[in-house]
C-alpha cells in the first residue's frame, strides 16, 4: 500500500473540499461558452466550430494526458498547474472574448480537465490504498456531485440575472479554494510506486493494452455512454415541446435531482463494491440504463421524466465510483494508472459525442421516443455484454 | 476576420462596407445614434409581459433585402433544452431607445413550444406565424420597412 504516514490527518476533509470545488469549476465551463459567445455577436459557426475544438482536443488529449500523470512524481503539482491553466481559461474567456483567446482558452480547458480528472484520483489512490479506495471514490463522488447540483444553481442564477462573462469570473474565483484545498492535501511523497520509471515504458503498455479486462471494460464504457448521453439533451427538447413557459424549471429539475441522488447514493456504492464485489454494483448501474429509456418512452406529460432521470442518478454515481475504482484494479501493482484512466475517459468521449449525434438523427427521423427505446436498446447491450465479458476485479 | 472588429455586426457594418467599397469621390457617412439603430444579433427578446425568453441570432432575408424572420435561440437551463426557432418577422417589435426590452417577441412561450425547430440552413425554414396575425406595425414588409 502506498501509504507513508507522513499525510496529515485533516488529508480527507481537504480531498472532500477538492472534489467540491473542482466539480463547481467545470460546471461552469461547458454550458455558458454558447450563450456568452453568442452575447457577444460570434455567429453559429464560429460558435459550433469552438465547441467542436474543444471535444476534439478532450478526445484526443485523454491519453497523452494520463501519460503526463503517470509520469510526474508529485501529482498534486500536476494539478495545480491544471487548475492554473482553468483560471487562465476562464479569464481569457472573460476578458477578451474573440477568436484567439477563445480558441486558447477552449483548448487550455480541454487540456487541463484531462489532467485533473486522472490526477485526482492518482491522489486519492495515494491517500488511502487501494483496500479502502472503493469508500474514498464514493465520498469523493459525493462532494464532486454536490458541487455540480449548487453550482449549476447558482451559475444559472449568475448567468440570467447579472452576465455569462460573471459566470467565468465566478469559475475563475472558485479555482482559488480548490487549490487550496490541493495544497492542503499535505505533502506526503507522491506516489513513488505509481510513478513511471522511464519516459516510455512500452513492455508496461504493451501489458496494459492487452489486459482483456481493460478492453472489456472500455467496450462497457463507451455504450454506457453512447446510451446514456443523449438522454438529457432529448428530455429538454421534449419537455420544451410540451411545457412551454415552465420547461426551464422542468429542465432545472432534471439536471439538479439526479446529482442529489448521486450524493445520497455514491458512498454505499462505494462500500457495496468493497463488501459485494464489482460486478454486482456494475450490473446495477448499467441495468437501469434500459429501464430508463424504456420509462422515458413511455412516460406522459412534461413532470414525470424528471422522475425518471432520478434513475440516472444511480447508473451515474455508479460509473462515477467504478470508473476509477476498476481504473486501480486493472493497473494494480503497474504504474500504468492515469494511462488507464484516459483509455477508459477516451472511450467515454467517443460514446457520448457519438450519442447525442445519433440520439437527435433518430429522434429526427423517427421521433423521439422510438430514440428512447434505442438508446434504451443499447444500454441493455451495454449491460449484457457487461454480464458476459466482464470478469470480477477485486481482490481479497 | 479580425478579433478587434469582430463583434460589430450593426447598421454600421452597412455603412463601413458602403464606405469601403466607393470609388472616390467618398461617400457620405451617416451616423445612425442608437436610439434610432439597433444592433440586434445576440440581443436578449422579451416576451410581451417583458420576461426574457431567448436571443436573436440570425435572421433571414428574401430576394427584396426585406427580413422575412428572426431565428431566436431559446436557451434552455444550463444550455440543456435549448432550441432555435424561426418566427415571422413581422412578430417582432423593436425599440432601440428602450433600454430595458429593445426586441419584443409578440408570441409567448406556450404558443411556440410545438413548433418544430429550426435546423437545416439549406431546408425550407419553419417559421411561426402569429395568430391572428399580428398588425401592430404595418404588417406587409416589402411596403413598409420597419425602422
Amino acid at each position: 500500500m502506498p501509504r507513508d504516514g507522513t499525510l496529515p490527518a485533516r488529508s480527507p476533509r481537504a480531498l472532500d473540499l477538492l472534489n467540491f470545488f473542482v466539480a463547481d469549476v467545470q460546471t461552469g465551463f461547458g454550458p455558458f461558452v454558447a450563450v456568452y459567445l453568442t452575447t457577444h455577436k460570434w455567429t453559429q459557426v464560429q460558435i459550433g466550430f469552438a465547441l467542436t475544438l474543444g471535444t476534439v482536443v478532450a478526445m484526443i488529449s485523454q491519453i497523452p494526458a494520463g501519460a503526463l500523470v503517470d509520469a510526474a512524481h508529485n501529482k498534486r503539482m500536476v494539478a495545480s498547474g491544471a487548475l492554473i491553466a482553468v483560471i487562465v481559461a476562464a479569464l481569457l474567456l472573460a476578458i477578451q472574448p474573440t477568436i484567439l483567446p477563445v480558441m486558447t482558452a477552449q483548448v487550455l480547458h480541454a487540456f487541463a480537465s484531462c489532467v485533473l480528472t486522472p490526477a485526482i484520483a492518482a491522489i486519492s489512490l495515494h491517500l488511502v490504498g487501494h483496500a479502502a479506495l472503493g469508500e474514498r471514490l464514493g465520498r469523493n463522488a459525493r462532494f464532486a456531485s454536490i458541487g455540480n447540483g449548487l453550482a449549476a444553481a447558482v451559475m444559472g442564477a449568475t448567468g440570467t440575472y447579472l452576465s455569462s462573462r460573471a459566470v467565468f469570473l465566478l469559475t475563475a474565483a472558485l479555482c482559488v479554494p480548490a487549490l487550496i484545498s490541493l495544497l492542503a492535501i499535505g505533502r506526503g511523497q507522491h506516489a513513488r510506486r505509481q510513478t513511471t520509471v522511464g519516459a516510455f515504458d512500452w513492455s508496461g503498455l504493451r501489458l496494459l493494452f492487452s489486459d482483456r479486462r481493460l478492453l472489456a471494460f472500455a467496450v462497457c464504457v463507451m455504450l454506457f455512454h453512447l446510451s446514456n448521453a443523449a438522454m438529457l439533451p432529448l428530455v429538454g427538447a421534449t419537455v420544451t415541446m410540451r411545457a412551454g413557459h415552465i420547461a426551464n424549471m422542468i429542465i432545472a429539475a432534471c439536471i439538479v435531482l439526479p446529482q442529489a441522488v448521486v450524493a445520497v447514493c455514491s458512498p454505499w456504492v462505494g462500500r457495496s463494491a468493497t463488501l459485494i464485489g464489482r460486478r454486482p454494483v456494475l450490473l446495477l448501474g448499467w441495468a437501469t440504463l434500459p429501464l430508463r429509456g424504456l420509462l422515458l418512452a413511455i412516460l406522459p406529460g412534461p413532470w414525470l421524466p424528471i422522475g425518471a432521470q432520478a434513475l440516472g442518478g444511480i447508473s451515474a454515481a455508479v460509473f462515477g465510483v467504478m470508473f476509477p475504482l476498476l481504473a486501480a484494479d486493472i493497473t494494480r501493482g503497474t504504474s500504468h494508472f492515469n494511462l488507464c484512466m484516459g483509455a477508459l475517459g477516451l472511450a467515454m468521449c467517443l460514446g457520448a459525442a457519438l450519442s447525442t449525434t445519433l440520439g437527435g438523427w433518430i429522434a429526427d427521423v423517427a421521433g423521439v421516443q422510438v430514440a428512447f427505446v434505442c438508446l434504451g436498446l443499447i444500454g441493455l447491450l451495454a449491460t449484457l455484454v457487461l454480464w458476459l465479458v466482464m470478469p470480477e476485479t477485486r481482490r481479497e | 476576420m479580425s478579433p478587434r472588429y469582430f463583434g460589430t455586426i450593426t447598421a454600421c457594418i452597412a455603412l463601413l462596407l458602403t464606405a469601403a467599397a466607393a470609388d472616390p469621390p467618398a461617400a457620405d457617412v451617416q451616423h445612425v445614434p442608437p436610439s434610432q439603430a439597433l444592433a440586434i444579433l445576440g440581443h436578449k427578446v422579451a416576451d410581451p409581459e417583458g420576461k426574457d425568453i431567448g436571443r436573436l441570432i440570425d435572421v433571414l432575408v428574401d430576394l427584396n433585402s426585406q427580413p422575412q424572420a428572426a431565428v431566436i435561440d431559446f436557451g434552455g437551463f444550463m444550455g440543456v433544452g435549448s432550441r432555435k426557432i424561426a418566427v415571422q418577422w413581422a412578430a417582432l417589435h423593436f425599440a432601440p431607445d428602450d433600454a430595458k426590452h429593445p426586441i419584443t417577441l409578440n408570441l409567448t412561450p406556450d404558443q411556440i413550444k410545438t413548433a418544430p425547430e429550426y435546423k437545416d440552413v439549406a431546408r425550407p425554414a419553419p417559421v411561426v406565424v402569429a395568430t391572428p396575425p399580428v398588425n401592430d406595425t404595418p404588417a406587409i414588409p416589402a411596403s413598409s420597412p420597419k425602422p
